[in-house]
């Protein structure tokens, strides 16, 4: 019944040392966070914080055309302008830099700083460089440049069939069409053809971004003799600086990049390419190091961070039964101008594509179309939120159609608690689960019955009052498969399988305890969590432990904190690295103690003799070990020293089939949200009041419970605004039109509820301690589940809310044509 | 446009400088004085993250030049505490969770600050209000408002002690 | 996004002020509040040559009652204004206006007359001057003149306000004791630029409206006073019914601003619902005041 190739999967062994417990110290408390003394005092030391001597300042033009070609610069008068140290086009600056990166394949050319024509309005066609910001931006306006202007392809159904002129790529690809494919994962045609009900529906994804409160930037120098260092808020941590030095056409060795506190990414922030190239060829043109900040337009304009900007036509195949047979879409994705990150963002649902429903068959025919826009890159989620509004709304759609009830077409295909590990068509697999315990808990969490007779006395007043339900995925801990999978098959492109994360450790002379992280923080509490993670590997305190970074000379393979990896994978370097050094604790401590190494163990910061009390604690150990190598056998694992470097990779991923009937094992740290949300519309503005809302959440096993559910609040935040405010508008010219914060509005205090969170878990039993990853966090349910409750409102009205945002002329637009009379 | 000279008391210290009209608070207050707690996240008047108190008043320090601080009385976050000795609206952030980045919080610090100078039991709405101008992307605000509240019991039970 | 540069004086009395802008030959821009002026020049969509800093010149930030008008001097910051027991008794209308104004921080810093000069076209407090017939007091070189509200605001960001000319102060006619008032918004988020406001002022005797005063923000280029719906409303009685047709034949010959964010027909359908929940209002305060 299912699809063949299935069979073919292997699922590996779990590799997990530590299991989950009741009986942790450190795991599972809402320990106060060691990062905030500093945040809280301001020496959050940010990148716009750095300040070099001689440093000199960049500013950017931006071009005000959304397709045109750059036929003359002009920068006599820029440079003339007392302050300035340098101007630098495109053609300049490709002189010390190549283009920047691309995960697709073929590749789309981008370069840091546009060089025969600019293709979206913001993108940088030469910079400032001068004593300061000020200065390098009254120069910036005496640059003068000659375009001649190009057709402008705003809309994607009119970019794909566009020809001439208006194809943005031209020598790289024939058509606006950057990638058309279709896929079937299992026996699409036959369960479609099988099914006794069909429901299709034409779904719209609105374009926004993560937009962090803070900025991206860097600051670079550049000599000869040291080569490049570059300091930027980079998330991406020292995975690929030999493909930057690449781009900086430098040997590997002359590139160091170095992370710094980050004020928010949202995806914003992972790699970074373009600025980093673009500020160290600067520095570099210049002779003075140089620090370029975007401002908040350039970011808006130019960040390479856009999110899903999708039309979705789908269709669910049923029984009347209700069961789910099969899930068939067609989506259309505007990329924008360039694709760096391939189309990523459209393999990554296809981890949970199915939600937590045993569908048999899925297929899905995907359509990147470029436009005139910046660029897509990662945003919260990663495509995946769109999938669980897609699924969340055809089940309802699907409920309304049967006249079943939509949590009892929920539970009835819900996967079971013993069907675990579960393979969904496309190959991943849920690890663990209990989804019906989260949807109960979310229903007692919020007393669903009370909330639903109220619902009833509303409607008998005439308010709109509605309650939204959805049964959501959230995948976590990525294998980069998801980045090439969706490539052609004949041309992949760089297909790398190794995710992985390092951290260093060691144990200095005075017995305490030095780790090394080699990503950035981004906000998500990363030293809080490796903080308790290594109190309960050694039984120390927070206090006994000091984080650091590493640069990319000085670190080791990682990905960084995203795609809601970083917990899982650093946990399981941190049990790595912690066991190695325990083991030399151990033998370090059973000399000192005349014992067996078998006979002792680490336990409440010392190494202990079993059934006694002699134990040497490990600054005793620490000190010996660190300075007295005599006082030990000559023999090898008796070195000087306590430290080492540890390295995770992925615990459970396999390889995509080589023609892709099955997409392998790529995301299954599976965890599982049920969203409640009650909302009151009212009818005649449009406007939706959020009453109440749950959220109950089963990451696995939870490391700061506080902590985590600031990331479910967080990103329920960021949910409601894509739900309800937040939509990049372009007009037909392509002119970004609401690109500042007063026009674009993100949730403020007054948007955002109070919202009732709770926890379950089903420890993952492949993972460290069970975690699974839960940074992405509400944003994978709140838009659908607002959009469900919305429906239930106006479900008198027969309104479906098949889109996103729905703000106040949207949704008064719908309720218009529902209500006019015919 | 030549510079201008100022004096003013910054945190509670007269300082003195030399300026040049157009140069903003913001960006005086991060590289001229040395207090980079001060953040600047969107310079047109909305983000709030820049926010200081002039005067006694939040204000936003993008939107204010720093010659007009002449004669005026500025306080940042650096104002409040450190990192071994936090002010209690510090300490109720790090008990409350109220803050992930850190990137908004020094605004949010400093608009607590005022609300609590001139309300000492502030309802959950006039806290939600008083923050309404200050954005957040990491939080939903939801511990930031726990934490304000928290904050007030705190002070308030200060004052009771030392009356 | 910093500003271009500018020169910048502080000016130590009005009539410095205005001698400053006068010889700036149309360069200059008065700084009061600094928050509508700032961000345009941040964005370098204000250029201006001059600053003319008045924030420091003294005695004008008052806010008094003078005979039966409430006077507010041209450095009265928002926040002072909202926060004044004297305008919640005097212009209760501008009182409520207040609370969809902003944010402390702006408010804090932001003057009333700075606001108006700026004219925002979504911006509520031109609209709570036209519905209060508020007057303002202008200073030029030639001397002092009194321009009514309804002449004030002449279009997009603009004013009757010369580019020598300060506006010194606001006067507003103390609210008659059975007026009602009632004042509606939508916008995105609390605090933001209105989508639409009305604001609405009436007086009823022996159940009929013997006046009103009616103005919305965000359905044009400018804030406007919607006369045709005043005199629709002039002897009827003040009930729902009146109030639903007449806003809805008001909003149906407005002519609506059309934009990439907002579709015109949407400000319309506000501008019916508003008027009618503001007239709706102000018709139970009037008719409680009664009592």
């Amino acid at each position: 019944m299912r699809s063949p190739h299935l069979a073919d999967i292997v699922i590996p062994p779990s590799r997990q040392r530590e299991a989950a417990r009741s009986s942790a110290k450190w795991i599972g408390k809402s320990i106060p966070r060691v990062e905030d003394p500093k945040l809280l005092t301001g020496k959050g030391r940010y990148i716009d914080d750095l300040s070099l001597p001689n440093m000199a300042h960049a500013a950017v033009l931006r071009s005000p055309h959304a397709h045109a070609r750059i036929i003359r610069i002009n920068k006599s008068r820029a440079e003339a302008l007392p302050g300035v140290v340098c101007v630098v086009t495109g053609r300049e600056l490709s002189e010390v830099a190549a283009s920047a990166v691309s995960f697709a394949s073929p590749p789309i050319t981008q370069h840091p700083m546009a060089i025969e024509k600019a293709r979206h309005v913001g993108e940088v066609i030469a910079a400032v460089v001068a004593e300061d910001r000020y200065i390098a931006e009254d120069a910036v306006e005496l640059i003068e440049v000659e375009y001649e202007l190009l057709p402008v392809n705003s809309d994607p159904e009119i970019a794909m069939n566009a020809t001439g002129d208006g194809v943005i790529h031209p020598t790289e690809r024939e058509s606006n069409v950057a990638y058309d494919e279709t896929f079937d994962w299992g026996p699409v045609e036959e369960d479609f053809a099988r099914a006794e009900l069909v429901v299709r529906r034409k779904m719209r994804w609105g374009r926004a971004a993560g937009t962090p409160i803070e900025t991206c930037g860097a600051v670079a120098e550049y000599d000869d003799a040291n080569g490049y260092t570059v300091t930027s808020n980079s998330a991406f941590g020292n995975f690929i600086p030999w493909v930057l030095a690449g781009c900086l056409k430098v040997h590997p060795t002359k590139l160091k990049l170095i992370g710094v506190n980050n004020g928010g990414s949202f995806g914003t922030k992972v790699l970074l390419h373009k600025i980093i190239i673009l500020t160290a060829g600067l520095a570099r043109l210049s002779g003075r190091p140089v620090k370029y900040i975007e401002d908040r337009l350039e970011h808006f304009l130019n960040s390479d961070g856009h999110g899903p900007d999708r039309y979705y036509d789908a269709e669910l195949a049923l029984r009347r039964d209700g069961t789910m047979l099969a899930l068939r879409f067609k989506v259309v994705d505007d990329y924008g101008a360039y694709l760096h990150f391939s189309v990523g963002t459209n393999g990554n649902p296809l981890a949970q594509v199915v939600g937590p429903y045993k569908i048999n068959s899925v297929g899905m025919r995907l359509i990147a179309v470029l436009t005139n826009k910046c660029q897509q890159g990662p945003y919260r989620c990663f495509g995946a939120e769109c999938a669980n509004f897609v699924i969340e709304r055809l089940v309802d759609a699907a409920a309304r159609e049967l006249g079943m009830d939509r949590e009892a077409l929920r539970l009835h295909n819900m996967v079971q608690p013993h069907e675990f590990p579960y393979m969904i068509p496309t190959g991943n697999i849920d690890d663990s689960g209990n989804y019906q315990a989260v949807l109960d808990k979310a229903k007692t969490l919020i007393d669903l019955p009370a909330w639903k007779s109220r619902q009833a006395e509303a409607r008998t007043q005439g308010r709109r009052l509605g309650i939204g339900l959805v049964t959501c995925q959230e995948r976590s801990v990525y294998s980069p498969t998801e980045w090439w999978f969706l490539n052609p098959v004949k041309t992949p492109g760089f297909a790398l399988t190794s995710a992985p994360e390092g951290v260093q450790l060691r144990i200095d002379g005075s017995g305490h305890i030095y780790c090394q992280l080699q990503t950035p923080f981004i906000g998500t509490s990363s030293e809080t969590m490796v903080t308790q993670v290594l109190c309960e590997q050694f039984g120390v305190a927070p206090g006994d432990i000091a984080i650091g970074y590493s640069d990319s000379h000085t670190g080791f393979n990682g990905i960084g904190a995203n795609g809601s990896r970083f917990t899982v994978m650093v946990a399981g370097a941190c049990v790595s690295a912690s066991h190695r050094l325990k083991e030399r604790l151990k033998r370090f401590g059973a000399h000192l103690l005349e014992a067996n190494t078998a006979d002792v163990e680490v336990v409440d910061g010392a190494v202990r003799v079993h059934g006694t009390d002699r134990h040497k604690t490990i600054a005793e150990i620490a000190i010996m070990a660190n300075f007295f190598r005599k006082a030990f056998p000559d023999t090898p694992e008796f070195d000087t020293g306590l430290e080492t470097t540890a390295v995770y990779d992925h615990p459970l991923a396999t390889e995509p089939h080589p023609e892709r009937k099955h997409l392998g094992i790529f995301y299954p740290i599976m965890g599982h949200q049920c969203h409640i949300a009650v909302v009151e519309v009212d009818e005649e503005t449009g406007q939706v009041k959020i009453l109440d809302y749950a959220a109950v959440h089963d990451v696995g096993t939870v490391v700061n419970p506080m902590t985590l559910d600031g990331q479910v609040v967080g990103g329920t935040a960021n949910g409601i605004g894509t739900a309800l405010l937040e939509e990049f508008i372009y007009d037909a010219e392509g002119q970004f039109v609401n690109a500042n914060l007063g026009q674009f509005c993100m949730p403020s205090a007054h948007d955002v509820p109070h919202i009732r969170t709770a926890h379950l878990s089903t420890p993952s039993p492949f993972t460290e301690y069970g975690i699974k990853g839960g940074g992405e966090g509400g944003r994978m349910s709140a838009p659908a589940a607002i959009a469900s409750a919305i429906e239930d409102a106006l479900a008198p009205l027969g309104i479906e809310i098949l889109q996103v945002p729905v703000p106040p002329p949207r949704l008064r637009a719908l309720i218009r044509s529902a209500t006019r009379p015919q | 446009m030549k510079p201008i000279e100022i004096a003013f008391t910054l945190n509670g210290k007269p300082r003195s400088a030399e300026v040049r009209p157009r140069v903003l608070l913001s960006d005086f207050l991060r590289h001229q004085m040395g207090l980079p707690g001060t953040h600047v996240g969107c310079e047109h008047g909305v983000c709030g993250s820049c926010t200081i108190l002039l005067d006694g008043r939040s204000a936003r320090s993008c939107l204010t030049f720093a010659v007009q601080i002449d004669g005026s009385e500025v306080e940042t976050v650096e104002s409040l505490g450190t990192a071994s000795a936090l002010h209690p609206i510090q300490k109720a952030f790090q008990e409350e969770h109220g803050l992930q980045c850190g990137f908004c919080t020094p605004g949010m610090l400093m608009v607590a600050r005022e609300l609590l100078e001139h309300h000492d039991t502030p309802s959950e709405e006039e806290v939600r209000e008083a923050i309404a101008g200050n954005l957040c992307r990491c939080t939903g605000y939801q511990n930031i408002v726990a934490a304000i509240l928290s904050a007030a019991a705190k002070l308030r039970a200060e004052k009771e002690t030392t009356v | 996004m910093k500003p271009a540069p500018f020169d910048y004086t502080r000016a130590a009395s009005v009539e410095a002020a205005i001698a400053l802008l006068a010889s700036a030959g149309g360069e200059a821009r008065v700084l009061a509040g600094g928050q509508s002026l700032v961000p345009m020049m941040n964005l370098r969509i204000a250029q201006p040559r001059h600053l003319v800093d008045v924030n420091r010149i003294p005695g004008h930030d008052y806010v008094r009652r003078e005979g039966d008008e409430l006077v507010i001097g041209f450095l009265a910051r928002h926040e002072h204004i909202r926060s004044s027991p004297l305008v919640l008794e005097a212009c209760p209308l501008m009182a409520a206006a207040y609370d969809f104004v902003a944010h402390g921080p702006v408010r804090n810093r932001g003057t009333l007359c700075g606001n108006l000069c700026h004219a925002d076209p979504a911006s509520e407090m031109p609209a709570v001057m036209l519905a209060t017939h508020a007057e303002m007091e202008v200073q030029g070189p030639a001397g002092s003149r009194r321009v009514p509200a309804g002449e004030f605001f002449v279009g997009l960001f603009e004013t009757a306000l010369r580019s020598d000319e300060l506006l010194v102060s606001v006067r507003i006619p103390v609210a008659p004791k059975r007026q009602g008032w009632g004042f509606h918004e939508v916008s995105t988020r609390k605090g933001d630029f209105a989508f639409v406001c009305v604001a609405a002022l009436l007086q009823v005797e022996s159940d009929r409206v013997v006046a009103a005063s009616i103005s919305a923000a965000g359905i044009g280029a400018r804030a406007v006073r919607l006369l045709g719906l005043e005199q629709s409303l002039a002897g009827q009685p003040p009930n729902e019914a009146t109030f639903r047709q007449a806003a809805e034949d008001a909003s149906a010959t407005v002519p609506f601003h059309d934009d990439a964010l907002v579709p015109g027909e949407y400000r319309r359908e506000l501008l019916s619902v508003l008027a009618r929940r503001a007239l709706l209002d102000a018709a139970a305060r009037a008719l409680s005041s009664d009592l």
